[in-house]
């Protein structure tokens, strides 16, 4: 101690670190007084701490100097000064990873873990495990045994959590200390009871029935530790998930009954599990809100800042339940904590009534420019569910959200409120014009290329369809004067879709895009000059095609494509139609809808990668026999075709081609016993349809998946596209040992009845969204049109009818016209989607509901007669 | 060493500290030799092998040892050389009992003296012909012979049989240790 304290002088003589600019070298020449006799305990001490010091600052150490400076240091276990030799075992720890032969310390740390100095007994454990190898394992377990039940708690402790450590590299000696854990889980110490039972856990964590029996036990014998207590929770909540179990479970029981513990930590952890499960009632959240409700009073702001944290969370799925502490949040608003503070508002807003929203928005405006940007997000999310919720609440929401944009913040803050404006104005018309001007004066000074562009691209879309069109072109045009060139490239596109859209604003739009042919950049120059061509040709076909419907092949798709024509020169010129088709993304509109709910699937989302289109192109690519099928049309959504938990486990994939369709069923073989050969699918074809193939999965082993295809040719009438396969699965058996997999060398053919594969028009079928569907149905025109009138009396609702009609057909609803405003009895539905073989399927509904149901009068049009034919005769 | 360190040794209170290194093959009986010289109530009933090394004073009539107790273990052997710069005497412990690896000691021994760190230091090296109670075993002049020490000349070296289970020899060997290192330290004093 006293040398510390000596230190302590110094460093403050010294003034700041005194470990600065300590040199490597140096240090390490240093180093060299270990070897020194007698030891002077002092400047050795200091010394190793310079070591390590330099060490945790990330200085690199070669292996051969930090093995010199490890042996070195190993000669300081001739002094027996208690801070020394701390260090020291401070020091193995850290060097155990750089230098060579540390296994040498072995004994002598093996000598302290057993000695009489307590204080040197934990450190010392925790040292040999860090030194120890596999192979040495064996020689120290009867001492890891000893130092679990050792009845010095720290002792105790540091030998279950190196236990642990231990257990990455090899699990089997580990599990062999279950009786010690066992026992140590008995301690009167709070932390070596948390420590066993976390190794308990740990060494039964894949044996689910164990783990089962482990949390039934502690749950019932009461544990000391509240840390045990939290841990089991955690361990509990996470069984719970995994089997998917209800409120009924008996671990649920015990997780509600931790809500009554004495201690905060537990009642925390308790109501925290019950509020993330997944399957909860509101009666089952009831209690765990009540006890957080309890909590927002305490008088610890990390209790107050837990609990509003966590009905913040709630507040998102179950609304109606954090509602019965609204009082308590309210209070909580004018917190001193200004995380608190922030919280509590959002939560309010997630649950509160519309007659609120201002009354909050005024008290959060109070205080925006005191919180981080963390929580402005939050707060930016919490506007953008209330946005969903109350549509009508737009005028001051949106004023709120211009106000922000306004002040200062980082990028991720911005994006959120510009995302939070743009789904504003897509999902309700009336905010639109609002939310127009607040992002056109947004871009008026707006440092972040992404967003500039982004907004830019909207601008170009909604704009020309507003009243108005001519106030925004000088917003963009703007842009062209003043950014740098990606926005001005933005900023010509979009002045190109109000000249493609507003006749009368054609002119005016031609000179802004001439003058933009006089732009330094080449990509600026480029796209001015294509888009002064097109609009010159005043057709509306080529204006719909090239500007606003723009490019609808999947990006890697036709990276892929012109990759392989520039390889292989053809004299025919290269087909766009052979490109597959970009997928519209389905679940993105989902996502949107709850915000913060799925955070992490968004990222997915943005990037351009493969799509799962494209990863399957490439995976039958492989298949010699399939290679030579042409482009690859549509994969639909795998479908299971025996029941999960079966014998064999199978998935059915239907890949479309212009004359043939694979189906692909990955198989799964869920008996331990038996390995299966030579598995094929047999069908039963429809009529018309021809099975031409079977590809078989030569050896499917227990528990690895495999794959067989089917291939069938399609019936050449190309208005007979449905119909019903029957399956069976046929196989080869060879009976197997269990444990060790090997198969006995004869087997006997079996088969297996699968459930019947349907192909419908949807496999036909490529989403394809039409931004712009009034210009695409002129653009394909007339000439295939179809019209039929339909009664379907089985749909109760338009939505209803409206979600039927887009599975039956397969195609993409445009212009958000799947959404239907409340409390209209009619309604267009405009789908868009291209058919095999390239063709533009458009499909306009105009749905009216009646007494007797809903009415339908369909219009198909398409580039191909028998197209047309095929899709108006889908629904019926 | 400050004033009142030599004032103390002069008075023989406290005496000189020297490093020894106690090396040899696995199982001849190294620890058990240094457990010997332990205080009976630090004394360790069970000696297992070691791995690495350990470090244990002990106390002769004039000299305190540190003694760095290696681990004779094939894979361990080459660590001694890290330990050879800095001690004053080497104890080189011999299983007299094991006629066969007799030779692979020697082997052993060989390398140590021509390593360049002891290669030219008058460094004195302890032989113990342990377990002398054993049936089979040699006697020290034959167990000198097979070990080939009549050419070290370079040296000072003496070899005493011993029973390191019940003491026998042990201390004859450290007392001729402790008058080598005497020596030394006092031609070192005088050239200072």
């Amino acid at each position: 101690m006293l040398s510390l304290k000596r230190d302590k002088k110094e460093e403050e003589e010294g003034g700041g670190n005194p470990f600065n600019n300590l040199e490597k070298s140096s240090v390490l020449q240093e180093a060299r007084t270990f070897n020194e006799t007698p030891i002077n305990p002092r400047k050795c001490g200091h010394i190793l701490t310079k070591v390590l010091y330099i060490i945790n600052q990330g200085e690199s150490i070669g292996t051969t100097e930090a093995t010199e400076a490890f042996f070195a240091m190993t000669k300081l276990f001739q002094s027996k000064d208690p801070i020394l030799r701390r260090l020291v075992y401070l020091g193995i720890k850290e060097m155990s990873k750089i230098a060579q032969d540390v296994i040498i310390v072995t004994s002598s740390l093996m000598k302290d873990m057993t000695g009489k100095e307590d204080q040197f007994r934990g450190p010392a454990i925790r040292a040999l495990c860090s030194v120890t190898d596999h192979s040495m394992l064996q020689s120290i377990e009867r001492y890891m045994k000893q130092a679990i039940v050792d009845k010095v708690p720290g002792v105790s402790s540091a030998a279950l959590v190196s236990a642990l450590h231990l257990g990455k590299g090899s699990q089997e000696v580990i599990k062999r200390w279950v009786n010690e854990a066992q026992e140590a889980v008995n301690s009167d110490n709070v932390m070596v009871q948390f420590h066993a039972l976390g190794l308990l856990y740990y060494i039964r964590k894949t044996d689910k029935l164990a783990v089962n029996k482990l949390v039934s036990k502690f749950s019932k014998h009461t544990l000391k530790s509240p840390y045990a207590y939290c841990l089991l929770i955690r361990i509990a909540s996470k069984l719970i998930e995994e089997e998917d179990a209800g409120s009924d479970s008996p671990m649920f029981d015990f997780i509600e009954s931790c809500l009554r513990h004495k201690s905060e930590m537990v009642i925390y952890e308790a109501a925290h599990a019950i509020v993330q499960l997944k399957n909860t009632t509101a009666k089952d959240l009831a209690p765990a809100v009540s006890v957080l409700q309890l909590f927002c009073s305490s008088p610890k702001p990390t209790l107050r800042f837990a609990a509003v944290r966590t009905l913040n969370k709630v507040a998102i799925k179950h609304p109606a339940a954090v509602t019965a502490c609204n009082l308590d949040l309210e209070n909580l608003i004018t917190d001193v904590n200004r995380s608190i503070a922030t919280l509590a508002i959002t939560t309010l807003l997630k649950t509160g009534n519309e007659s609120s929203v201002d009354r909050l928005m005024k008290q959060i405006s109070s205080f925006m420019s005191e919180i981080s940007d963390e929580f402005k997000i939050v707060v930016v999310q919490a506007i953008r569910s209330l946005c969903a919720k109350f549509p009508r609440k737009h005028n001051v929401l949106m004023t709120f959200l211009a106000q922000m944009l306004r002040d200062e913040g980082g990028f991720d803050y911005k994006k959120e409120i510009v995302d939070c404006i743009i789904v504003t104005i897509e999902e309700n018309p009336e905010a639109k014009e609002a939310g127009l001007a607040h992002l056109c004066e947004f871009i008026e000074d707006c440092e972040h290329t992404v967003l500039a562009t982004k907004i830019l691209h909207l601008l170009g879309k909604e704009g020309p369809r507003t009243p108005t069109p001519s106030k925004y072109i000088r917003f963009i045009y703007n842009r062209v004067i003043l950014e740098n060139a990606a926005v001005r490239a933005a900023a010509v596109s979009a002045i190109a879709k109000f000249g493609a859209h507003c006749e009368d604003l054609l002119e005016s739009c031609i000179v802004l895009l001439e003058r933009c042919q006089l732009d330094t950049d080449d990509e600026v120059r480029d796209r001015a000059t294509f888009y002064v061509n097109v609009l010159k040709q005043q057709q509306k076909a080529l204006s719909s095609a090239f500007i606003l419907n723009g490019l609808q092949v999947s990006v890697v798709g036709l990276e892929r494509a012109l990759h392989q024509y520039t390889l292989e020169p053809n004299e025919a010129e290269f087909d766009m139609k052979s490109v597959p088709l970009a997928t519209q993304p389905l679940a993105e509109q989902k996502v949107r809808d709850v915000p913060g709910e799925a955070p992490s699937a968004r990222p997915a989302q943005d990037k351009v990668a493969a799509s799962r289109q494209d990863v399957y192109q490439e995976q039958l690519a492989q298949v010699p026999e399939l290679a030579n099928l042409g482009t690859l049309f549509k994969s639909s959504q795998p479908m299971e075709v025996t029941e999960s938990e079966t014998e064999y486990y199978i998935q059915c994939v239907k890949h479309t081609f212009s004359n043939y369709i694979v189906f692909q069923f990955d198989c799964t073989n869920t008996l331990n016993d038996q390995l299966l050969e030579k598995v094929t699918v047999e069908m039963e074809p429809a009529e018309g349809f021809e099975v031409t193939k079977y590809i078989a999965c030569q050896s499917l082993p227990y528990n690895k998946p495999g794959t067989t295809y089917t291939l069938v040719r399609l019936p050449a009438e190309p208005t007979q596209v449905t119909g019903t396969f029957a399956c069976t699965l046929k196989f080869l058996v060879k009976d197997c040992d269990p444990q060790t997999g090997e198969p006995d060398d004869e087997g006997y053919d079996d088969e297996y009845v699968l459930e019947d594969v349907e192909v419908t028009v949807a496999d036909h079928v490529q989403r394809v969204m039409k931004p712009n569907f009034a210009a695409s149905w002129e653009e394909v025109g007339p000439e295939n049109e179809l019209e039929d009138t339909y009664s379907l009396s089985t749909m109760s609702t338009i939505e209803e009818a409206i979600k039927n009609i887009v599975q039956y057909m397969g195609l993409q609803p445009c212009e958000r016209s799947d959404k239907v405003p409340e409390g209209k009895s009619s309604h267009t539905l405009y789908l868009g989607g291209v058919f095999r073989g390239g063709h533009d399927a458009l499909v306009r509904a105009k749905l009216a509901l009646d007494s007797s149901g809903v009415t339908m009068q369909l219009t198909v049009r398409s580039t191909d007669p028998n197209v047309s034919e095929v899709l108006a005769t889908a629904v019926a | 060493m400050g004033f009142f360190d030599s004032l103390a040794q002069w008075l023989g209170v406290k005496k000189k500290e020297v490093n020894v290194l106690v090396v040899g093959l696995d199982n001849s009986g190294k620890s058990t030799i240094i457990n010997h010289f332990k205080p009976p109530e630090l004394k360790n009933h069970e000696i297992v092998p070691t791995v690495g090394f350990n470090v244990e004073k002990f106390k002769s009539k004039a000299l305190a040892f540190t003694a760095l107790d290696m681990s004779g273990q094939g894979r361990y052997r080459n660590l001694w050389e890290q330990y050879y710069k800095e001690c004053d005497g080497i104890i080189f412990v011999i299983d007299s009992s094991d006629k066969l690896r007799m030779v692979v000691a020697k082997d052993e021994l060989d390398l140590l003296l021509q390593h360049a760190e002891l290669k030219d230091k008058r460094i004195p090296i302890l032989f113990f012909a342990n377990k002398m109670d054993a049936r089979e075993s040699v006697s020290s002049v034959k167990c000198s012979h097979l070990m080939g020490l009549e050419t070290l000349r370079d040296k000072p070296w003496h070899i005493c049989a011993s029973n390191a289970l019940t003491g026998d020899g042990l201390h004859e060997g450290v007392d001729w240790l402790t008058d080598q290192l005497k020596d030394v330290l006092e031609k070192k004093s005088r050239k200072k």
